[in-house]
């Protein structure tokens, strides 16, 4: 059955067909899961910034008011900002991380083959 | 052993030119497709049969970019695919001749040929091609596509997916509402066409008149592929495989 299989297929020295190989390996394809990492970096980055801004605010509350009430609203305000910027940084080095080692491995999957190419190159230079 | 399984073994002569790997997909929620494994090696006709409402249709959505997998993986020359655009994949060379023949019928056989030059060929060597492919429609280039029998509007139709030079051509029910003895013009020339070395996959309801043309045939059912073989080796299971038995 699989040599059967075999015969049907062609040899795939068709120049269309070779072609066609080259346009489909030359296509750029997005993955969908980049583009929710990509959105997720974003949203990070965001609430970092957001953060941010909500304990600055919070600190101008405090110093704008002599009253303990308003004081300790800005209190829990500056602490909510903490934990919105902590959020937002574990979001954001995440992704960027993720997306940092996915290029470090197809760098370090493209060295392998080039060396393994360079080693075959050599190997088949020498004199036997 | 499954068709995947025997392909993995076919890689190393060549790589299929499609491929689908535990292919799953659905509509609104209901799944459709529960596990699709199907190749397609070079200059082959696979043919995929099945009764009705067993998931061929989609299938060849799913290969064609159409309609979304919610799993599994697409290879088109050995390369995953998934979420790649139709048009992309179509302009390359995937093409899908769609159930229902997919021309425009309020233009002439001419016009919807030459809607078909934005590939990779001008309208004078379409129109070469076509007419010596087909010279019925040479003598109706003036007419409304609308207007020509079935039999003619389905020569259209294929005119127009082989117009774009595909390396992969997919059928979706050829024989549709067409007499017999078209049917048969019709995958004389499909089988013609495989000559040339365009793969090809095709789906038909009616699997006998698949039989001469293919060189192997997958038969969906539930939405699953549950036998393949040399069309003639499967004949004698068919009605089983059809009924569930």
């Amino acid at each position: 059955m699989i040599e059967s299989m075999t015969q049907a297929a062609g040899t795939g020295d068709m120049p269309r067909v070779e072609e066609f190989k080259a346009e489909i390996g030359e296509m750029r394809l997005r993955d969908p899961s980049t583009a929710r990492d990509r959105q997720l970096l974003r949203l990070g980055v965001a609430l970092l910034v957001v953060g941010v801004a909500l304990t600055v605010i919070a600190y101008f509350m405090s110093h704008g008011t002599t009253n303990p009430l308003s004081q300790g609203d800005a209190t829990i305000l500056a602490l909510a900002g903490v934990a919105v910027s902590v959020a937002g940084g574990t979001l954001f080095l995440r992704y960027s991380l993720a997306t940092f080692l996915r290029f470090w491995l197809a760098r370090l999957i493209y060295e392998q083959q080039a060396q393994t190419d360079r080693i075959v190159g050599q190997t088949d230079a020498a004199p036997r | 052993m499954t068709l995947a399984a025997e392909a993995t073994t076919t890689d190393r002569v060549s790589t299929p030119l499609l491929e689908l790997r535990d292919i799953r997909a659905a509509y609104d929620g209901i799944n459709v497709l529960r596990g699709v494994d199907l190749v397609v090696p070079e200059a082959t006709v696979v043919a995929v049969l099945g009764p009705n409402g067993a998931g061929k249709t989609t299938t060849l959505k799913v290969a064609a970019g159409l309609h979304p997998a919610s799993g599994g993986d697409i290879l088109v020359a050995g390369r995953r695919v998934n979420g790649a655009r139709p048009d992309e994949l179509a302009r390359r060379g995937l093409c899908l001749i769609p159930e229902g023949r997919g021309i425009f019928p309020n233009l002439t056989v001419r016009e919807n040929l030459w809607m078909m030059s934005h590939c990779r060929r001008q309208l004078a060597d379409i129109e070469e091609l076509t007419y010596a492919r087909f010279p019925r429609l040479r003598q109706r280039h003036t007419q409304l596509a609308g207007t020509l029998s079935g039999g003619e509007q389905q020569m259209l139709a294929l005119a127009r997916g082989l117009a774009t030079d595909p390396a992969v051509l997919m059928l979706d029910e050829l024989s549709m509402g067409l007499a017999p003895i078209v049917v048969e013009d019709l995958y004389q020339l499909v089988a013609s066409v495989a000559k040339e070395g365009v793969s090809i996959l095709v789906v038909e309801q009616f699997a006998r008149i698949v039989m001469d043309v293919a060189d192997w045939a997958a038969v969906m059912v539930q939405g699953r592929v549950t036998l393949t073989g040399r069309p003639r080796d499967l004949e004698d299971t068919l009605s089983s495989a059809y009924l569930g038995g």
